[in-house]
């Protein structure tokens, strides 16, 4: 592991150079809203970002869609696995919430099956992480401990935090060690002062905070709290929108296609949600019949039901704030049933 | 190997049981090692699939899948005929605790379909019969026309007590087991309750009645076995279909003790 301060320019023409062996996605664009897309240049970058509306790990290591095979009538059915995906890529601008939603999908798509689609696109995955200059509205990674600052070590491959004209450039991974080849000022114990006083400032801003302590028996003894019912009556539409643009949320739908003969045709996936009236519906019966049942299987699957993987699964990023077309907040929901 | 890629099977043998109730003989190549409870991912490209328990466990490759026609997958299973191929994935999820069973009574309560993945439990005890104290199924179908293995039911009978059960009597005549709910048989049940371990299978409704009329007979609560169903499209913890409060009933399950379910949301034990 290296620390060292690299002039920017430096650091986008090795960046550019990447393009050779890595497809290179970033946060692009700013007119309206920076988002990320494949890039064929550093100059389409927009670094400064506040947020994006969908978190990277879910467009370039858990695809939205992906095709799981494909199948072909003749005298019997032959199914075609897909060729395992085998392009290597290069994700930059990687906020710390960002970063740890990748950590947390790790989790279902890695930690007992593998998917072998989620898996070759991971370890194809060349992730460059960048330390948040700035908070939004809405983050409140601080208070799950998952930013502003990443922790080092976590996910990604090479750590950025920008000193001005410069980048404060951590090597965590072994192959960062050997791709990154740009000479730098090895960074001290100055700089890494200077690195923890822009944590301190960047933190001082972050103005949405909620205490996750006790959150599990909080809510299991609250599940039957007015919140849910009031909050899902007045403004849930159940459009999902707090799904999708979740980097954690990690549900997904299987549908079979065929061609109108029916002798050929393929199996996909997608992104499913929770809100869906039917997610949780079976023969005879839904669980999750009642809106308000909805929402609070979103609200606490991000905010406790830690018994599932041990962590949290919320990163704090506060996009299912910002997208709900009715503002539903899940930190101030928690806060109502804290009484606070 | 790709979890998410079925492998093909051939049916090798349709039973019909009852209306809408088929039992198929499927059997794959290569050995196939699967535990009562568990279930497999049945399906046909360009249909989908859905998680259907075992409902017999055999040698070499071969197993039953009995099965309700409900809607896209398992109506496409019915119109399916010997010799035909299907598609499967699996074994999946945690079984009945059978170890755990040994030396112990045991009760198995099942109501309606909940029979069939209760059958390789059944099929298990009988081959080793000296393993286990008392064994009781008591079982419970809508009516006579609804009941499911009626000859294993009556060949079973020999080895264990089974007590059955109709909601309603079609054939008062000729029907000469009891009617009402299958709690109300809870109380004939002879078992030494402290150590007896209870496996439950039907409805959630009626699995929450079973379990704390079980208590109430001075079972205990750890020795209660419920076997879940929720929807699911993976069955292997990643799709969140089957979620159930920080649970996967496709990966935690589908069989849980009664303590680790009972009381959560969105559930009815
Ligand atoms: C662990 C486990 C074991 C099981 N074992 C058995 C078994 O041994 N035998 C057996 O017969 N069944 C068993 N089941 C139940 C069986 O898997 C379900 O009935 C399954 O839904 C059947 O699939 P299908 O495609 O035929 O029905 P579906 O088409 O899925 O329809 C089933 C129900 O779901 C609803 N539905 C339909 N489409 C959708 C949709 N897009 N979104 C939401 N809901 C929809 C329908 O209204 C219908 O009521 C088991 C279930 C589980 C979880
Ligand atoms: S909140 Fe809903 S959609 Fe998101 S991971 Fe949980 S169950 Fe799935
Ligand atoms: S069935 Fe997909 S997670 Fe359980």
């Amino acid at each position: 592991m290296t620390k060292r301060l690299v002039i920017k320019e430096a650091f986008f023409t090795w960046l550019d150079s990447l393009r050779k062996d890595y497809r290179l996605f970033g946060p692009a664009g700013r007119e309206i809203q920076t988002a990320f897309r494949e890039i064929s240049s550093s100059e389409e970058l927009t670094m400064g970002y506040a947020s994006t509306m969908l978190s990277p790990g879910k467009l370039f290591i858990y695809k939205p869609k992906e095709e799981l095979f494909t199948f072909r009538a003749e005298k019997e059915i032959f199914i075609d696995a897909p060729p395992v995906p085998g392009e290597k890529q290069a994700i930059v601008g990687v906020h710390p919430c960002d970063t740890n939603a990748i950590l947390y999908l790790d989790r279902t798509f890695l930690g007992g099956y593998r998917d072998p689609y989620y898996e070759a696109r991971r370890k194809n995955s060349f992730i460059i992480s960048l330390n948040c200059s700035a908070a939004s509205q809405n983050c409140f990674c601080s208070s799950v401990g998952s930013g502003p600052f990443l922790k080092a070590g976590e996910g990604c491959d090479i750590l950025l935090t920008d000193f001005d004209d410069m980048y404060l450039v951590e090597t965590i991974s072994r192959r960062a060690e050997e791709l990154f080849n740009v000479r730098g000022k090895a960074a001290g114990r100055k700089e890494l002062n200077i690195k923890s006083e822009k944590e301190l400032s960047v933190l001082g801003t972050i103005e949405k905070k909620v205490d996750v302590r006790g959150l599990d028996r909080l809510f299991r003894a609250n599940m039957d709290h007015p919140v849910w019912q009031r909050t899902a009556e007045e403004r849930c539409l159940s459009c999902s929108n707090c799904v999708m643009v979740c980097p954690t949320c990690f549900c997904y739908n299987v549908v079979d296609e065929s061609s109108i003969d029916l002798m050929s045709g393929r199996r996909l996936r997608h992104l499913d949600a929770c809100q869906d009236m039917r997610f949780a519906e079976v023969y005879g019966g839904n669980f999750r019949q009642q809106r308000a049942a909805r929402l609070r299987q979103f609200v606490t699957h991000k905010m406790n039901q830690t018994g599932q993987y041990g962590v949290i699964g919320t990163v704090g990023c506060g996009r299912c704030i910002t997208w709900c077309p009715t503002g539903i907040d899940l930190t101030e929901m928690t806060k109502e049933i804290q009484g606070t | 190997m790709n979890p998410l890629i079925p492998v093909g099977a051939r049916i090798t043998d349709i039973k019909t049981e009852i209306e809408e109730v088929k039992t198929y003989t499927v059997s794959v190549d290569g050995v196939f090692y699967a535990r009562p409870g568990q279930f497999n991912m049945l399906g046909y490209p360009g249909v989908g699939e859905a998680p259907i328990s075992f409902s017999s466990i055999g040698q070499n490759g071969s197993f039953r899948h009995t099965v309700k026609a409900v809607g896209r997958v398992t109506k496409f299973l019915e119109g399916l005929k010997k010799g035909d191929r299907l598609f499967l994935r699996g074994p999946y999820g945690k079984g009945w605790p059978l170890k755990k069973a040994e030396g112990r009574d045991v009760v198995l309560v099942a109501g309606g379909l909940g029979l069939a993945p209760m059958r390789p439990v059944i099929e298990t005890i009988l081959k080793e019969r000296p393993l286990f104290g008392n064994v009781t199924l008591i079982y419970g179908a809508r009516n006579e026309r609804q009941i499911l293995f009626m000859e294993e039911l009556r060949r079973w009978g020999r080895e264990i007590s089974v007590r059955l059960t109709v909601d309603e009597v079609l054939y008062p005549r000729s029907w000469k087991h009891n009617s009402g709910l299958v709690t109300d048989l809870l109380d004939k049940v002879r078992v030494a309750a402290e150590s007896a371990i209870a496996f439950v299978c039907g409805p959630e409704i009626m699995m929450r009645f079973v379990c704390r009329g079980l208590i109430m007979r001075g079972l205990v609560q750890s020795h209660l076995f419920v076997s879940m169903e929720r929807r699911m499209k993976c069955g292997i913890g990643h799709c969140g279909h089957c979620q159930h409060y920080g649970l996967f009933v496709c990966r935690d399950g589908p069989v849980f003790p009664y303590d680790e379910v009972r009381g959560l949301p969105d559930g009815l034990l």
